[in-house]
């Protein structure tokens, strides 16, 4: 029996594909927020540049910052809110009593969570390119394992917030966007780790995805494929996963021992 | 005959209050069987542990032959579960929630065979209508169909005919029970409607804080506690509660 059944997986894919259909609100995380974000931090940057009291491209830093951030922002609030999707309709109950696995279902949320990742990106990148002629390809092939690195970065957020939403029920639903942004902030998503201050830079150094932007900026000046940093960022999701997949785990545990379901039903 | 469900000495106490405590229940294949009690009698508590959603604090569960929670993927491919209280998806069409369903229980094209489950229980002109646009009587009807359509060897019901009209709430019991008879699935359903119960069930086991205190056929249970139907034996129990 093999771990994941790719029809039940299919299932759920679907499941979100309709909701995502009849939904327009659903559309705006998708296409307007993007946009939105494209013209606040490009014409930050432009402003930068303009004042001419910057060595490097303001522009380009912040472009290249926010589509990155919408790597990590799609993954993480695609996936958490695909099972706040369960919680809403009140439908936990009937998959906890049906055949569909935990990683079935995990499984499912990422798959959605890629798809809407790609429009995100694809929104960003014609925006950028649109409005301030930034070409995200210039950073070249690079730029593909920073983007794995993040989106794995914003899947282990969702990890934790559908964990605190098992322990601590809808009113966690907020940690999905909180916990995203102090991610964000911590790991220097449009300014260097110089820029933040020394008491924080020590936790910034531990989260992967302060190198993975690093790596980016690399990228962007030119400089050859920046491996410490990607290693480094590697290493520190080595540790992550785990430990959010353990935390899930136990999570899930304690939700099936306390009885928390009937919150959902 | 083989037993779809063998559960020994469930316990299960939340923080004030002891839900469950020392059930043993079995059915076997085909049999047609009847949880009750009084609201807090650990009816709901009993069947969340028998579908392994809740963990059991002590004791055992085998559903099918898997035991839970180990091999519960296994054991919910044959068990179909349905609560009168839980809505369907939001934004589904009633067709597109049974066809995420059918997948999930592992049916391919479940097309043909969601247009004969409409059918049994008279309500093929549903298909096209979105799920939250249902009374409370379709959500139940499609909420079984949903229940049904892997045809399981198992139906578990949690108060089918709650808030039903008596109309909808005899099309739901003649719809379950000419599909227990067609598939030979083992049922068990709880509810408040005694009526429903003497009709449909051959056996009910009560529940009073958390204890089963009768367990036999529908006469025998009434008998043994004086009275002249499950409706008093019902009242009887209620009434011990209060005290």
């Amino acid at each position: 029996m093999p771990v994941i059944d790719g029809l039940r997986v299919r299932a759920m894919v679907r499941r979100h594909a309709y909701v995502q259909k009849r939904a327009p609100q659903r559309w705006f995380d998708l296409a307007v927020w993007p946009c939105v974000d494209t013209v606040i931090w490009g014409s930050i940057g432009a402003f930068v540049d303009q004042q001419g009291g910057a060595a490097r491209s303001g522009a380009a830093y912040m472009l290249s910052g926010i589509l990155l951030m919408h790597v990590v922002y799609q993954a993480n609030v695609s996936m958490a809110t695909g099972f706040m999707d369960e919680t809403w309709s009140r439908n936990l109950l009937n998959l906890m009593v049906s055949p569909l696995r935990e990683i079935e279902l995990l499984a499912s949320l990422m798959l959605v969570s890629l798809v809407r990742l790609v429009v995100g990106l694809s929104v960003v990148a014609l925006a950028a390119w649109g409005l301030y002629a930034f070409d995200v390809t210039s950073a070249g092939i690079g730029l593909v394992p920073v983007i794995a690195v993040l989106m794995l970065v914003g899947w282990t957020v969702a990890l934790l917030v559908i964990a605190l939403m098992l322990r601590f029920g809808s009113g966690a639903e907020i940690l999905t966007w909180g916990i995203l942004f102090v991610v964000i902030a911590l790991s220097g998503a449009f300014y260097p780790v110089d820029a933040i201050p020394g008491a924080l830079r020590p936790v910034c150094e531990l989260l992967p995805s302060t190198h993975a932007f690093e790596a980016a900026r690399l990228l962007l000046d030119g400089e050859p494929m920046p491996w410490v940093r990607l290693a480094a960022a590697a290493a520190g999701l080595a540790v992550c996963i785990p430990a959010a997949v353990v935390f899930l785990l136990r999570m899930l545990h304690l939700f099936r021992a306390r009885g928390y379901v009937t919150r959902y039903s | 005959m083989g037993k779809v469900l063998e559960a020994r000495g469930l316990v299960k106490a939340y923080r004030r209050t002891t839900a469950v405590d020392g059930v043993d229940l079995t059915l076997d294949a085909g049999e047609r069987v009847a949880l009750l009690g009084p609201n807090g009698a650990g009816k709901t508590t009993t069947l969340l542990m028998l579908l392994g959603a809740v963990l059991p604090d002590q004791g055992t569960v085998e559903v099918l032959g898997h035991p839970l929670p180990a091999e519960r993927s296994r054991a919910m491919e044959g068990v179909g579960f349905a609560a009168g209280y839980l809505p369907l998806p939001e934004r589904l069409r009633v067709r597109e929630v049974l066809g995420v369903f059918a997948n999930l229980y592992g049916i391919a094209s479940p097309g043909p065979l969601i247009d004969r489950a409409l059918e049994r229980f008279g309500i093929a002109e549903l298909g096209k209508a979105m799920a939250t646009e249902l009374s409370s009587g379709q959500r139940t009807l499609v909420g079984i169909v949903k229940a049904t359509l892997h045809r399981p060897q198992l139906l578990v019901l949690d108060e089918p005919t709650a808030s039903l009209d008596p109309d909808i709430a005899d099309q739901v019991r003649r719809g379950v029970e000419r599909l227990c008879v067609e598939t030979g699935a083992a049922l068990l359903v709880t509810s408040h409607n005694m009526t429903d119960v003497e009709r449909v069930c051959e056996r009910v086991v009560f529940l009073a804080a958390g204890k089963v205190v009768a367990d036999g056929t529908p006469a025998e249970v009434a008998r043994r506690f004086g009275k002249g139907d499950l409706e008093q034996v019902f009242l009887h129990l209620a009434g011990r509660e209060e005290e």
